[in-house]
């Protein structure tokens, strides 16, 4: 048994077999402790163009939280920082911000309903934007071409801090490889709030190499990746998964890099890119050791075209959605000269019925599987390879869909009964 | 203190505490007393909430003298002989603890005469002491006084509520007694004024109205089940009457007044999806079984009671009351007052006059008639009708139109109707879909078992029903202790926590529901709700319109949408002559 407490003094951070935990309270502590710049300008005077802002406000608008009891979380804070702009909001699990260029006449901050202003910015003409804060009574001042808006706004003193993050011990990570390992993993958590651990991706990085997973109790997708520059200390973290879906969207591949940083203590992670950045909480407990629950040995090995198999899948959601989402899969494999075939039946008390027949390669003895489709479906959306490979054992057994000749990504599936 | 066996006095005095609580358990015991020496008139008196004196006098067979200082010691009684005869008992008492119990907290006086003896004989007791018999003249029956309740008991004393609580627990359970005896003349006099006087003519809606009011007793529908082993009577309350708690369901087994949460449940059960959440019936049901089918010697009041077969009285109870909602709830009509309230104070009839009259009406046609009013003869036809009920419990409807893109207008036999088309619609495809449903279990195997620790109680009861949940498609097994593992859920609950789903199915086991069936019918009912229900605000075209008409009168239910909302108002010729000034109120 291995266990470490990091950080001494206030232990907020506890690795016990690998696995961090974080006390809760303490982070809270460190949030509310950490101030925003106290050095409080009076106002605000930037010009930025049109299209910079509203394509950085619709990036942030994603981290608000419309129907909070703060009313705060409902604006967007906008402020001068190092020669740009800074747009940022939270709604204090997940918080974004974006950085846009522009002519900055005198520095400061205030925050402003997030809806407002978007829907302002949205309508406006492509001519730059001039924002001028008001600092007696917090109103911002929006011109462009011949409009004039004051919004009122709540002073950003009372947003919450951000966090500014010491990017040198951050991990990096190339844009586009990330994005599809958060592709590949991500569709697999489970919607269910009473399992909160299962709404998370888990990543879990060890030297050079990084593995995320998430599984939702009756799937699990496992994507693996090897790093550029090795990380300084192994470790796991549970991410939401809503957090990666927001990253993905924000990273645009423009960006090179990623870089990772999980501030010792604090219960977070944050992403850097060149113009964002996204900070959320992470979620504590522990994952489930799918390790175990993926099979070693097959007995039966299909091979499927991938475009194929993903339209049928398709076709056959259709008639199985309305009913379990239960398709059949007939794995028979090649005989005397016939090539091997897997049938595809899909069948609805209410729909009706449906049956698709795709060539397969197929090794090993015939079998008769029946998966939930939308899993199928979902899996085959993410797939790179032309052809994918389904390995079975048995119609109770889990199967595992790979692409084939590569083993960064498995995906794991229970299949159904019929009782 | 060393170990010594208690005296009689605080012996009594504590058994005491078990069986008399409050003046209403007095009242309670001395009734029951009453009804089991066969009186046919009672009469109760109480004075400051029967703090002061609770009197019960009846013309039952007496008790004859010899036998009248046994009568107030305990476990004396002439109810039972043995206890084989506790398996089997058809009088409402049988502990005979009533009396000693009720003479160790106060002072009573019994006063009693048989047919056979000349003289009646009177006993005081005062807090457990017994006086002198005396003999004297008195009528044939039983007088018991009770004098100054609890005075030698302060604790019990300072434990009673208000004294309007107290009175209105003695009301409304000699009421609920009126009620369950209405053969028995019952008269409550409550500090010289009477509270409640029946006739004894056998006319349980007459009792009704004292309960809850003329307008109430005369919606309640009458419920009339017999199955050659069980017989279920009473009166229920239609879907447009209902409260907010569960409190006004009252249970009689055998003539005794019982709480039971099961029958609750069964009975809440029998109107699920007809009312809306949060409301509940109201109802007074009177359950007949054979003595040896039940247990009442579970509680010291019996108030509590066990059933041997306790899934066939719930079923039984559903059924009975699912049937009578479902053939006679009456379609929310619009009382004359809320709709027009100027019109009806215009016409210079009081509702309340109005109704009272109409009460006059149904009460005489219960005298004058074949001791039956119509409700109850076609509430016989029912009963004999088998489980599945006619479809069209809707008469033939003539579609008038649509208003407002939301309603629409049909005529009936017997008035308007005005329909909401999305309620109607939504009960529609609830209907069709509860139909269609997919008989087919099939599973979702979990990649790794869930583990569940449940409390005791309900290990138990998730241990009895393994196999039937198991064919639901589960896959659940034990797993040591009070732990199980769920291995599979089944398909269509997949996106569910086990362990949630779990403890929902096993409290639907508990509560005696099928398993799962609410949870699917909330499933299908927020689906057809969702996705396919026609939206108020929609112009439909003249087919359209006629084709939802046809089909909600090809529905089981077609009166409330699957939420428990109506799907249709009702406006009646009656009440349409009535505000027009055709016909005076009756």
């Amino acid at each position: 048994m291995r266990l470490s407490i990091v950080n001494s003094l206030d232990s907020k951070i506890l690795i016990f077999q690998g696995v961090i935990y974080f006390n809760f309270e303490s982070i809270l502590s460190i949030i509310i402790r950490q101030q925003f710049p106290p050095e409080r300008s009076p106002t605000v005077k930037v010009t930025v163009s049109q299209q910079q802002l509203a394509h950085g406000l619709s990036l942030v608008s994603r981290a608000v939280a419309p129907r909070s009891t703060l009313p705060v979380l409902a604006n967007i804070l906008v402020a001068t920082d190092e020669g740009r702009v800074r747009l940022s909001a939270t709604n204090l699990e997940l918080g974004i911000s974006c950085w846009i260029g522009g002519q900055i006449a005198e520095e400061g901050a205030i925050t402003v309903p997030a809806r407002t202003l978007s829907d302002l910015v949205n309508t406006l003409p492509n001519d730059p934007v001039l924002l001028e804060l008001n600092p007696k009574n917090q109103v911002l001042n929006v011109r462009c071409g011949t409009s004039i808006t004051d919004i009122k706004g709540i002073d950003a003193q009372e947003y919450p801090p951000i966090p500014v993050p010491d990017l040198a011990d951050g991990l990096e990570l190339n844009v586009s490889d990330f994005k599809e390992m958060i592709q590949q993993v991500v569709f697999a958590v489970s919607t269910d709030e009473a399992r909160p651990v299962l709404q998370g991706v888990q990543m879990s990085v060890n030297g050079t190499f990084i593995t995320m997973a998430a599984t939702d109790g009756y799937r699990v997708s496992v994507r693996k990746a090897e790093l550029e520059h090795p990380a300084a200390s192994p470790f796991s973290i549970i991410i939401p998964a809503r957090a990666l879906s927001e990253l993905a969207r924000i990273a645009s591949d423009g960006d090179q890099k990623i870089v990772m940083v999980t501030p010792p203590g604090r219960g977070q992670v944050l992403f850097h890119l060149r113009d964002a950045e996204l900070v959320s909480s992470l979620i504590e407990g522990n994952f489930p050791p799918y390790d175990k629950i993926i099979p070693t040995s097959f007995k039966t090995k299909t091979i499927l075209s991938t475009a194929e198999f993903l339209k049928s899948c398709r076709q056959a959601e259709i008639i199985a959605r309305d009913g379990n989402n239960i398709v059949r899969l007939d794995i028979q494999p090649a005989v005397e000269g016939a090539p091997g075939v897997v049938e595809i039946s899909a069948q609805s008390e209410e729909t009706g019925f449906s049956e698709i027949k795709l060539a397969a390669n197929v090794e090993g003895p015939g079998l008769l599987i029946a998966f939930n489709v939308r899993f199928l479906r979902e899996v085959l959306d993410v797939m790179k390879s032309p052809n994918i490979v389904l390995q079975t054992n048995a119609n109770n057994t889990p199967g595992l869909l790979q692409q084939t000749g590569d083993d960064s990504f498995i995906h794991v599936i229970m299949p159904m009964h019929l009782g | 203190m060393p170990i010594h066996i208690l005296s009689d006095a605080v012996a009594s005095q504590i058994a005491a505490g078990e069986v008399v609580e409050r003046p209403a358990s007095v009242v309670k015991e001395l009734l029951e007393n009453s009804l089991d020496a066969g009186a046919s008139k009672i009469t109760i008196l109480i004075q400051q909430a029967g703090k002061q004196l609770i009197e019960v006098s009846d013309n039952g067979t007496g008790i004859p003298a010899g036998e009248v200082s046994l009568a107030v010691t305990r476990h004396a009684t002439s109810k039972l002989a043995s206890a084989a005869d506790l398996f089997a008992i058809r009088t409402l008492g049988f502990r005979g603890e009533a009396l000693a119990s009720i003479a160790s907290v106060s002072r009573s006086t019994l006063t009693t005469r048989t047919q056979t003896e000349e003289t009646g004989s009177r006993l005081v007791v005062d807090g457990g002491d017994g006086g002198r018999l005396e003999h004297l003249a008195y009528p044939i029956g039983t007088t018991v006084r009770v004098e100054n309740l609890f005075s030698n008991v302060p604790a019990r004393l300072k434990f009673l509520k208000t004294d309007a609580t107290e009175r209105q627990q003695v009301h409304s359970l000699v009421t609920r007694y009126a009620l369950a005896y209405a053969r028995v003349q019952f008269t409550l006099m409550d500090d010289g004024k009477t509270v409640l006087q029946t006739s004894g003519r056998g006319d349980r809606r007459e009792v009704l109205a004292s309960l809850y009011g003329v307008d109430t007793a005369r919606q309640m529908l009458e419920v009339v089940f017999d199955d050659g082993e069980f017989t279920i009577e009473g009166f229920t309350s239609p879907l447009a009457l209902t409260r907010s708690n569960r409190r006004e369901m009252t249970f009689f087994i055998n003539g005794r007044w019982v709480q039971d949460t099961a029958l609750n449940a069964a009975l809440v059960q029998a109107y699920s999806g007809l009312l809306m959440v949060g409301r509940f019936p109201i109802s007074v049901l009177f359950i007949q079984l054979p003595p040896e089918e039940v247990d009442v010697n579970v509680h010291p009041a019996k108030a509590e009671v066990r059933f041997c077969n306790s899934d066939r009285v719930f079923s039984a109870v559903q059924r009975a009351v699912r049937r009578a909602v479902m053939a006679y709830s009456p379609i929310p009509a619009i009382p004359p007052q809320k709709l027009w309230g100027t019109a009806a104070a215009q016409t210079g009839v009081t509702s309340s006059q109005a109704a009272g009259l109409d009460w006059q009406f149904a009460h005489e046609g219960g005298i004058s008639g074949e001791g039956q009013s119509p409700i109850s003869q076609a509430a016989q036809q029912a009963a004999s009708i088998p489980d599945s009920l006619p479809a069209g419990s809707l008469p033939l409807l003539r579609l008038i139109g649509q208003i407002g893109a939301t309603y629409l207008v049909a005529e009936g036999p017997d008035g308007l109707y005005l329909i909401d088309q999305h309620a109607a619609h939504e009960r529609v495809l609830f209907e069709k879909l509860m139909e269609q449903r997919s008989t087919e279990v099939i599973m979702q195997p979990l990649l790794q078992p869930v583990t569940v620790q449940l409390a005791s109680h309900q290990a138990a009861s998730l241990a009895d029903s393994l196999d039937a949940l198991n064919s639901l498609g589960f896959l659940v097994e034990e797993f040591g202790g009070n732990a199980f593992r769920v291995r599979a859920l089944p398909a269509v609950f997949s996106s569910s926590d086990p362990e949630t789903l779990l403890r929902a199915v096993i409290e639907d086991i508990e509560e005696d529901e099928s398993p799962m069936q609410t949870e699917i019918e909330a499933r299908i009912a927020s689906r057809v709700c969702k996705r396919a229900a026609i939206k108020g605000g929609t112009v439909m075209a003249q087919e359209e319109q006629l084709a939802l008409l046809r089909d909600l009168e090809k529905c089981q239910s077609p009166r409330t949408c699957p939420h428990g909302r109506p799907t249709m108002i009702h406006l009646s010729v009656d009440l349409l002559e009535r505000q027009f000034g055709r016909r005076g109120s009756r």
